[in-house]
């Protein structure tokens, strides 16, 4: 049997040590060893976003990623995106736009949006479309999730007139 | 899923990594950024005693122009870092394109572009889990003694699926192996050798270690046109990479055209460019070349459309293409292009 | 004042808050201590008699703890009453690639995985089917001996004269359309965490959309009594029918933890979850229809194969939908129906989203299209010469009691600009509308009974919290919300004040589930009754203190209040201690259930029960395209939907709704397909079933048209299902108008589009039209 390694994560601004078989997912790790499961399993293939973390900034998909080989990064989770108790502008008007259903890729998308708001703040509709065409969500038909990024873009600064004119039915 | 394989190896060096390589042989497997070698891994296509992650050798980072005036992309350099590159976009346009089309944007920041030229082939027989590759038992490339594209026949017709290849094809590229007897060169046309299972001419001690862009290369202007059913995510169904040089009356300079998905490698229509170069663009002409990429390309039942689709697009894609760049170059409308 | 302080606000989904922080826990996030891996070995063989199984080998390892085969839970279990023919693991045969043969419980999923590989299983491989018109002509080899010619059922109805009214229409047309299987692709692989507990009871935490069948199958296959067994639904990951039914993994997770007398959790792959499967199948639609020189629906005949895999799972509910609401959106005064439910070796399919409706419903608008177009009517005039009369009963005696369809199709005209580009777009760009609709839940329940399909409990004790008890499954599409709002409307409480407790069998009353768009008319029903009960008894208390008749009282922003002296006004808290003194018991209590009625249950024909529900919503859609003639590929550029849900009790959620199944129905009508090779599914993964990515999804736009249904609570009726149908037809009428070629099976994908351009070249060249002509 595969014997175990010492490895040491930072995650979510916290160092961790951990004793885990050498080959081991992130995703695992991250769901298993360090209990932190909001990035979720969800395709095998690599190719649905649902289980996206932030490496040093980038977006990548944390289910092809072997833990062991990301010691020297910065590991951010959803579940660290925020402060304790505390939600991101884009967290919060998810609720108010409907970006959640199921809510099962909701993590993943989370750090794909806040990827992209990192780097460009006032994205266009077609940028925010762009970054997210690697997650997968079945239930929205992502028109609710485009909504909640730019209620967020118009909640957390001086938006550009076209994202305002874009938002129907939701109170800004 | 579990995944077979062993213990990791972190090399930090070039060097440190083809010792490593050499010493455990075949047993040895390269990760970089993971998104082919996982998902195989965990289809347990592959049962490597030893991984070996190169990720920390920083010396594969990277792109640059070198003192030769040559273009230098690093294997580990990402293909998000080369797709957003100003420089690739605005001096090897073809690359820049067919890079983006890889996957979506998570898949990008993690795969890297010397994983791009080393993919594992794909074929719906084969890209399956072992579960139903047991059910079905196997086929030529793993486990079984048939190959079901072509039954009857000894070869596997696995589709070289890589992006990138056919679009650093169109510009000459060679690339860098770096093995215990030190550095070589070699055209990246020779890398690929036409075959679903023995895929690419590395040794299983040798480390691909950087692209090279010749300068005359720079400049060209290029198109990549991919088939996909999905706009994001999908491999290509078929795929050509186009890069063209014209003098300011519109005549064709240099001309490559390669080819992929549609075969066991990304192949060049070496043919196509001996008539393009001092012609004008023609319809004839691109209906010519056209016809050229069908009679290379010979795609299979390898994937979920049809040959027949396949290769009617591959046509088309070649002509439009061909149209694009031309199009792109010339000043002057192309009254020809209309219909 | 508004008419309503919580009802038609978009509030905020309740557990809005712990999915966007990734804190929720669905089952696959759950963990105990000592916990085993569960895998199962599955069937490589189509169909196969099973001669022995050797687990020995498996059982020496170490870290095995226990291992299970067919022999262990003998007894047969299905969804529906009549097609008890599924069993854990297979006992005697294995019926498709995939068939659970066998199950290990170990400490780890490597060895769990290698336990699997060590299982010896002796088949005697037998003829398979896999094509359902092959298979009912079957002389021997059936699935399952009690289903001769491998049809699981099949139903003959007749309503008026289809012969003499075809013989009277002046246009008739006649198709094949068939439909390709889909599947559900929730984004949450199915998992089942089962848990021993020392005293020998079991409780499964389970990916579910419903619960109460699911603590009854496990009873029977696990031979325990219903007492001894609590399901516990987490937040799941998207349903769309595929947890609409027990699922082996959830039956197999608790024998082996019964076994085993340990907790054992299994995770399906995707790969697993595509072959336990119950997604729309494989269905040819002979399809007839007869309008008059006028354009009125005279008659509609229609034969329907669905191929429906190896199990009966809902395949007679969904070969009985396909029936029942094929002709009930419109007023058709004959119709006749042949339906085939057929056996084949392969995954089982089930309900999804619009059951039944959803391939027939393609059917029939893409020929009313054409049909518009013999007539020289505009295919939404056409429409409208056919609305029903509402409140009415349709012809196979279905109730129909609020019918917002012509303001659907006025809507999505007007919006979409439909008369404006109708026929006027250039070659390669086109314009297609399409309606739909779908039941308010089943009028009757899967298992016969006079009980109530659902029942609320609502207790308010001296802290003045508010806390509702429902057996209804939240999957995502606001169930928990929606109760939430409708005790808050009913008491004048804040949402903050209430808590929900749902879809736990040991501590919540039971509702039948979240499938056939049922919840928010049953249960929100329900909750309407239980919070109305409550405020009885609050009322009662406050009328005594201020001397005033109850019925002058209201309940508003956290106050009682007299509509009559405005001095007479209690805060909710202060009115809780009166109640609660006035009442002798203790903390409050109230119930509400709901029971659909008598007059909602449909006819007496066979067949009558499934089809009948006490509210139908509606919708229309129109979809805007371009085709690129050369390569066969669609844009589409615009879909504008309009939905009738009687009332929208949260717009946002509503709107979500839609918009969700417009976009199912996109990847439906686009480019989804399970691909079969001999009973293999050639992709079984998210990288080969190509679900619509952002990029392919187009700007989907939702327009809610409200009804207001008398019985539906503050006139609400379904939102999550109904728009689906549409969309298919829309786009393949849209293709039409672009390109003047129809493709009469899904999906509509480039390559069947361009070869059907090419045809049509080839038929235009050979009398000397003009390339492009439409």
């Amino acid at each position: 049997m595969n014997s175990k390694e010492f490895i040491q994560l930072q995650v979510n601004g916290e160092t961790r040590d951990l004793a885990v078989p050498p080959a081991k997912l992130l995703l695992d790790v991250l769901r298993e060893d360090l209990g932190l499961t909001g990035a979720k399993r969800a395709c095998d293939d690599s190719s649905c976003g649902a289980c996206a973390v932030l490496v040093d900034g980038v977006p990548i998909l944390s289910c092809v990623a072997i833990a062991s080989c990301y010691q020297d990064s910065e590991i951010l989770t959803v579940e660290g995106i925020a402060p304790p108790g505390e939600l991101t502008p884009v967290q919060e008007s998810y609720a108010a736009a409907g970006g959640s259903q199921c809510g099962f890729c909701t993590p993943g998308f989370m750090i794909s949006i806040k990827a992209l708001l990192d780097r460009n703040p006032h994205p266009t509709d077609e940028e925010i479309r762009m970054a997210l065409s690697s997650n997968f969500c079945r239930c929205t038909g992502y028109m609710q999730i485009y909504e909640s990024v730019r209620l967020a873009i118009v909640r957390s600064s001086c938006p550009p007139a076209s994202a305002v004119a874009t938002l129907s039915r939701v109170e800004r | 899923m579990s995944m077979s394989a062993g213990s990791v190896a972190r090399p930090k060096t070039v060097e440190e990594a083809v010792r490593i390589l050499a010493g455990h042989g075949p047993d040895a497997m390269v990760i970089a950024g993971g998104t082919d070698v996982v998902p195989n891994l965990q289809m347990k296509l592959f049962s490597p005693g030893l991984l070996v992650d190169i990720k920390r050798i920083a010396s594969l980072r990277g792109m640059h122009v070198n003192a030769a005036g040559e273009l230098r992309i690093g294997a580990l350099t990402t293909l998000t870092e080369v797709a957003n590159s100003p420089l690739v976009r605005q001096n090897y346009s073809v690359v820049a394109q067919a890079v983006a089309t890889v996957a979506g944007p998570l898949q990008r920041n993690m795969g890297t572009i010397g994983g791009n030229l080393c993919l594992e082939t794909r074929c719906r027989w084969y890209n399956q889990s072992a579960f139903w590759r047991k059910s079905l038992g196997g086929c030529l490339k793993k486990d079984g003694p048939i190959c079901h594209v072509a039954p009857g026949g000894k070869r596997c017709w696995a589709a070289w699926s890589g992006d990138s290849a056919p679009a650093f094809l169109t510009l000459g590229a060679e690339i860098e192996l770096s093995g215990p007897q030190g550095v070589r060169r070699i055209p990246l046309q020779s890398f690929y050798r036409n075959d679903g299972i023995d895929r690419i001419a590395l040794g299983r001690d040798e480390l691909l270690t950087a692209i090279l862009v010749p300068p005359g290369s720079a400049g060209r202007h290029g198109a990549y046109h991919k088939l996909r059913i999905r706009n994001s995510i999908d491999y290509p169904l078929a795929g050509v990479a186009i890069a063209l040089e014209m003098d300011a009356n519109g005549i064709c300079r240099d001309a490559r055209i390669a080819i992929t998905a549609v075969n066991p490698a990304p192949l060049l229509l070496s043919q196509a460019s001996e008539w393009l170069v001092g012609k004008k663009y023609s319809h004839e002409l691109a209906e010519r070349v056209a016809h050229a990429a069908i009679q290379t390309g010979k795609p299979l039942t390898t994937s979920a459309s049809t040959p027949v689709y396949r290769r009617d697009m591959l046509r088309l894609f070649t002509r439009r293409a061909l149209e694009q760049v031309w199009k792109a170059r010339t000043n002057s409308p192309l009254n020809s292009l209309a219909d | 004042m508004a008419r309503f302080s919580v009802i038609g606000k978009s509030l905020a989904m309740v557990d809005s808050s712990s999915k966007v922080t990734g804190l929720g826990r669905y089952t696959n996030d759950l963990s105990v201590p000592g916990m085993l891996v569960g895998k199962i070995l599955h069937s490589p063989h189509a169909h196969a008699r099973i001669r022995s199984i050797d687990t020995s080998r498996a059982e020496a390892l170490p870290e095995v703890k226990f291992v299970v085969t067919g022999k262990d839970a003998p007894n047969p279990f299905g969804i529906l009453p009549i097609g008890h023919d599924e069993r854990a693991l297979a006992l005697d045969k294995v019926r498709f690639i995939g068939d659970n043969v066998a199950a290990v419980a170990a400490t780890t999923e490597e060895a769990a995985e290698r336990a699997l590989d060590l299982i010896h299983v002796d088949y005697e491989i037998l003829p398979a089917w896999f094509d359902p018109v092959e298979s009912m002509q079957s002389a021997s080899n059936w699935l399952h001996a009690d289903r001769p010619y491998n049809i699981e059922k099949e139903y003959h109805h007749v309503f008026g004269d289809p012969d003499q009214a075809f013989r009277q229409s002046t246009f008739v047309r006649e198709e094949t359309y068939r439909a390709a299987e889909v599947n559900h692709a929730a984004m949450e692989p199915n998992a089942t965490l089962a848990i021993y507990e020392p005293d020998g009871r079991v409780t499964v935490h389970s990916s579910t959309q419903v619960p109460y069948y699911l603590q009854r199958t496990i009873a029977e296959v696990c031979e325990l009594p219903m007492s001894q067994v609590r399901v516990v639904k987490p937040l799941v990951g998207g349903g769309f029918g595929a947890k609409s039914e027990p699922i082996s993994l959830e039956i197999i997770a608790p024998l082996l933890a019964i076994k085993a007398k340990r907790p054992v959790k299994i995770l399906f792959t995707r790969e697993e979850v595509f072959l336990a499967h119950r997604g729309r199948p494989i269905t040819i639609v002979e399809l007839k229809v007869g309008i008059t020189k006028e354009g009125k629906l005279n008659a509609v005949a229609a034969r329907v194969i669905q191929d429906g895999g190896a199990f009966c799972g809902y395949g007679p509910v969904t070969v009985l939908y396909s029936g029942a609401l094929l002709g009930a959106i419109y007023d058709i005064p004959n119709v006749r129906y042949d339906g085939f439910r057929v056996l084949t070796n392969k995954p089982a399919c089930g309900a999804m989203r619009g059951h039944g409706t959803v391939n027939v419903r393609f059917a029939f608008e893409s020929m009313l299209d054409a049909l518009a177009r013999d007539a020289g009517i505009d295919p939404v005039e056409l429409r409208r010469r056919n609305m029903l009369a509402a409140p009415c009963t349709t012809v196979n005696g279905l109730r129909v009691t609020s019918y917002g369809l012509p303001e659907c199709i006025e809507k999505v005209t007007a919006q979409s600009g439909w008369s404006e580009k109708k026929g006027k777009l250039p070659f390669g760009r086109g314009i297609g509308m399409a309606c739909s609709h779908y039941v308010s839940g089943a009028a009757n329940p899967i298992i016969r009974s006079n009980m109530p399909h659902t029942t609320v409990n609502i207790k308010i004790d001296r802290d003045a919290a508010v806390t509702i008890y429902s057996g209804a499954s939240e999957i995502g599409q606001g169930s928990d919300t929606m109760h939430v709002q409708i005790a808050a409307e009913v008491l004048g409480v804040s949402p903050a004040r209430i808590r929900l407790v749902a879809a736990d069998t040991e501590l919540t009353p039971v509702d039948l589930g979240s499938y056939s768009s049922r919840v928010t008319f049953m249960a929100g029903n329900a909750c309407l009754a239980a919070a109305t009960n409550m405020r009885h008894q609050i009322f009662a208390a406050v009328a005594l203190t201020f001397g005033c008749d109850p019925a002058r009282l209201e309940a508003r922003d956290d106050f009682i209040f007299s509509q009559d002296d405005s001095r007479a006004r209690l805060s909710f808290d202060q009115a809780i201690v009166l109640a609660i003194t006035a009442n002798h018991h203790g903390g409050l209590v109230a119930q509400g259930s709901y029971t659909p009625p008598e007059e909602a249950r449909g006819g007496k024909h066979k067949g009558a029960g499934v089809g009948p529900s006490p509210s139908y919503s509606y919708s229309a859609q129109v979809a805007e395209v371009s085709v690129d003639t050369e390569t066969g590929q669609v844009l589409v550029e615009r879909i504008v939907a309009a939905h009738d849900c009687g009332r929208a009790l949260n717009p946002v959620t509503v709107d979500g709704q839609i918009i969700g199944s417009v976009y199912m129905g996109l990847g439906q009508a686009m480019q989804e397909e399970m691909i079969w090779n001999h009973g293999r599914l050639m992709n079984p993964s998210f990288l080969e079933y190509r679900i619509p990515s952002t990029l392919e999804t187009p700007p989907i736009e939702s327009i809610i048209v409200e009804s207001e249904d008398p019985e539906g609570p503050f006139g609400a009726k379904e939102a999550g299902e109904g728009s689906l149908a549409a969309t298919i037809p829309a786009v393949a009428n849209a293709i039409f108008d672009a390109v003047g070629v129809r493709i009469t099976t899904l999906p509509l994908s480039a390559e069947k589009i361009l070869a059907a351009i090419r045809e049509q070249e080839k038929i235009e060249r050979g009398v000397g039209q003009k390339s492009g002509a439409r």
